[in-house]
């Protein structure tokens, strides 16, 4: 079944006011404090087109003429591919789509046990998570501990590309080389580097420091990414009372500003560079000093980020992991205040909304299928109350009238029930002794159940074998090479 | 229209559950000397099978089963009567009286189970609801039944089902009818301790529990 993109936008915590305030004292930041960005190319772009840049402390302030005509070029709708076209994601300020979970260093494996990731998760995961409905984009969900950090990407492109139908959301840890070695990888399945540049079936992400600042790689795979047409999803990582100030609405200026002088950058290097306006913010714990993504607060943030994002006419990517620790109580009420408070305020892209626990720090194979599961009730709220004559039924109800009767054996029911109604995979509404009957299971192992099933099926899509193997012997290839410049430039 | 062209829209018809053509489709295909016993075997058991198979696979749901159902009933009576006129022996599933017990008009649950029983090839006879102690027992005896079926929807009106038991042991006829009890407050324990004989939680087991009643009676 294609990919169905539901509107959301229903729910605004701020008002039109605030947001002109929000852009306003945005205005005030970008003009007057500016942006500390390290990659001296980066500040000689912004010098060109006239920006007031501080070459001596890497500074860049714009003002905002220059901030408008940069962004018109922005666009606001533009299409992901996946790897046939019921798989595409049409992008818009308005549709909400999911994007998978990314870079947990630990799993909860589906014998209740909690160790380091290897590599084989990240397949078994992206097979698994393949099967899921309701994810429209592909994350690598771990970083593998069997290999080695520096250029990994190369490694997690290898584990994930070949095994998704959908559209996969890359990242290069080392600058403009992994976006060319990535290009290089899906021109295995796509045919050439040129048809990867014209209809690219990956993204690049890079990650904004906060306060205010864009260190140097993040910024070189930006440049090389808006350079080869290569959507970016612009992030920063906000963390309200550590890296931002504790209120939302300035947490939201410093976001606003560092992700807009990102996607401002790619549009002077290409202009019409599909960019989505990226944070998976987190406010910080502070009995812990930890990343609370699943707080009320955080919540908030994302939903109100929504907003932001759109008075620019941007697409927006919010939510974040939750912080339970087990698929229990604490990770379904987290999970399903966050999805459908981010769906409902229209949030584009509900990012790492599958299987992320514990701060980011872990994955579980049963909360993959559990938020599938949530995410489905999101998606059905979401589609709101149709009101229409078809839906007002005052032909079917004069046609019943006023006596004892219902509405069951009406066609009109039938059809309605079986086109609209939503049919949950693991939710139990058995009576006690029904639900005894059928094995009494939990939540957590009618999931373990569907996880393992998946997993033993091992369905492949799309991709031959031969491609798989080119690509990981690529990887283990550019991966390798990546690992000898690290030493090379370190011996330096 | 051919007899295995009358057949087929008739299984069609059934799986769609397009009620309302059943019947004539039974009628043409008895004017077609289709034999009654053969359609029934051959076409209408294995097309309400169907139906119970994709219930259970969540493709369709109770709407559809109902529709089915009463598609299914529709031609089982004609087919019935004409089985009747021909002085043909046709051993039925059962028989059922069925009813809403006494201050308690939920009819909906009852309906349910008295489709799929009929569609299962019980005998009915519903009663409807809000239907007191002694019409439950005048109907018991006069049709012979082989289960009498009480749901209650409510707590208060739970303890009726209780009432028409031990009515109908002071009239020494408990032995004489195997009783099956529902409805939404209704468990297991509550059916055991007022001396039912059975209970199930949905209309697709209260149909299999009506069938394990007759293999055991």
């Amino acid at each position: 079944m294609p990919i169905r993109g539901l509107k959301g936008g229903l729910l605004n915590f701020l008002s039109e006011p605030d947001l002109d305030a929000i852009h306003f004292a945005t205005l005030e930041v970008l003009g007057e404090v500016g942006i500390k960005m390290e990659y001296r190319p980066a500040l000689e772009i912004f010098s060109d087109f006239g920006a007031k840049v501080d070459f001596t402390n890497s500074i860049v302030k714009i003002d905002e003429q220059f901030l408008n005509k940069a962004l018109s070029t922005a666009p606001s709708r533009f299409t992901l591919y996946g790897k046939n076209e019921d798989f595409d994601v049409k992008v818009d300020p308005e549709r909400v789509y999911t994007i998978g979970g990314s870079s947990a260093l630990n799993v909860l494996d589906l014998d209740g046990k909690y160790r380091p990731a290897l590599f084989d998760d990240l397949i078994k995961f992206t097979i698994l998570l393949d099967r899921m409905k309701h994810l429209h984009i592909m994350h690598a969900i771990v970083i593998p501990s069997d290999l080695e950090e520096y250029g990994v990407d190369r490694m997690l492109f290898a584990g994930t590309f070949p095994y998704t139908s959908r559209n996969y959301y890359s990242q290069s840890q080392t600058g403009a080389d992994g976006v060319l070695d990535q290009i290089k990888m899906a021109a295995v399945f796509q045919g050439s580097e040129e048809a990867v540049r014209k209809n690219p079936m990956f993204t690049e992400v890079v990650c904004m420091v906060s306060p205010l600042q864009h260190e140097k790689v993040n910024s070189e795979v930006l440049i090389e990414a808006a350079k080869n047409n290569i959507p970016v999803y612009v992030e920063v990582d906000a963390m309200p009372g550590g890296t931002t100030p504790a209120p939302i609405a300035g947490t939201l200026v410093e976001q606003n500003a560092n992700v807009l002088a990102g996607i401002v950058l790619a549009q002077l290097v290409n202009p019409g560079t599909p960019c989505i306006y990226s944070i998976a913010s987190g406010l910080m714990d502070m009995s812990t000093g930890g990343y609370a993504g699943a707080a009320p607060e955080t919540n908030l943030l994302h939903c109100a980020t929504a907003q932001v994002a759109h008075y620019y006419n941007l697409p927006f990517q919010g939510g974040t992991g939750i912080d339970a620790k087990i698929p229990d109580a604490q990770a379904g009420y987290e999970r399903a205040m966050q999805v459908l408070s981010n769906a409902l305020a229209g949030t584009n892209f509900i990012h790492l909304s599958f299987g992320m626990m514990e701060m980011m720090l872990s994955a579980s194979y049963e909360q993959c299928v559990i938020d599938n599961e949530i995410m489905g009730a999101t998606f059905k709220m979401l589609e709101g109350v149709p009101v229409n004559d078809e839906t007002l039924s005052v032909d079917l109800l004069r046609k019943v009238g006023p006596r004892s009767a219902h509405f069951l054996t009406f066609k009109e029911t039938s059809e309605y029930v079986r086109k609209n109604y939503w049919v949950p995979e693991i939710t139990d509404r058995n009576v006690w002794s029904s639900w005894k009957a059928m094995g009494g299971k939990s939540m957590q192992q009618a999931a373990s159940e569907v996880a393992k099933r998946i997993i033993a099926e091992n369905d492949k899509p799309f991709i031959s074998e031969d491609q798989t193997k080119e690509i990981m012997e690529m990887a283990r290839a550019f991966h390798k090479k990546a690992i000898e410049n690290f030493k090379k430039n370190s011996q330096k | 229209m051919s007899a295995e062209e009358i057949k087929k829209q008739l299984f069609e018809n059934i799986i769609n559950g397009d009620f309302e053509k059943t019947a004539d489709l039974a009628e043409k295909a008895t004017d077609d000397n289709v034999d009654p016993m053969e359609a029934i075997n051959s076409c209408l058991v294995p097309a309400i099978e169907l139906v119970g198979e994709k219930f259970g696979k969540k493709e369709y749901f109770l709407p559809d089963l109902m529709r089915s159902a009463n598609a299914m009933k529709n031609a089982l009576e004609v087919f019935e009567k004409e089985i009747t006129k021909k002085g043909i022996e046709r051993k039925s599933a059962g028989k059922v009286v069925i009813g809403t017990v006494k201050g308690d008009i939920h009819e909906i649950g009852k309906s349910i189970v008295s489709s799929l029983l009929t569609a299962k090839c019980f005998d009915v006879v519903d009663l409807g609801v809000d239907v007191d102690s002694d019409t439950f027992i005048n109907k018991v005896v006069s049709e012979k039944a082989d289960i009498l079926a009480m749901s209650a929807l409510l707590p208060i009106t739970m303890p009726y089902q209780g009432k028409v038991i031990e009515d109908l042991k002071v009239k020494g006829l408990r032995a004489s009818v195997k009783i099956m009890v529902g409805g939404s407050p209704v468990t297991q324990e509550h059916a055991e301790r007022i001396g039912a004989d059975g209970y199930a939680d949905n209309a697709v087991d209260a149909v299999k529990l009506a069938e394990k009643l007759m293999k055991n009676s």
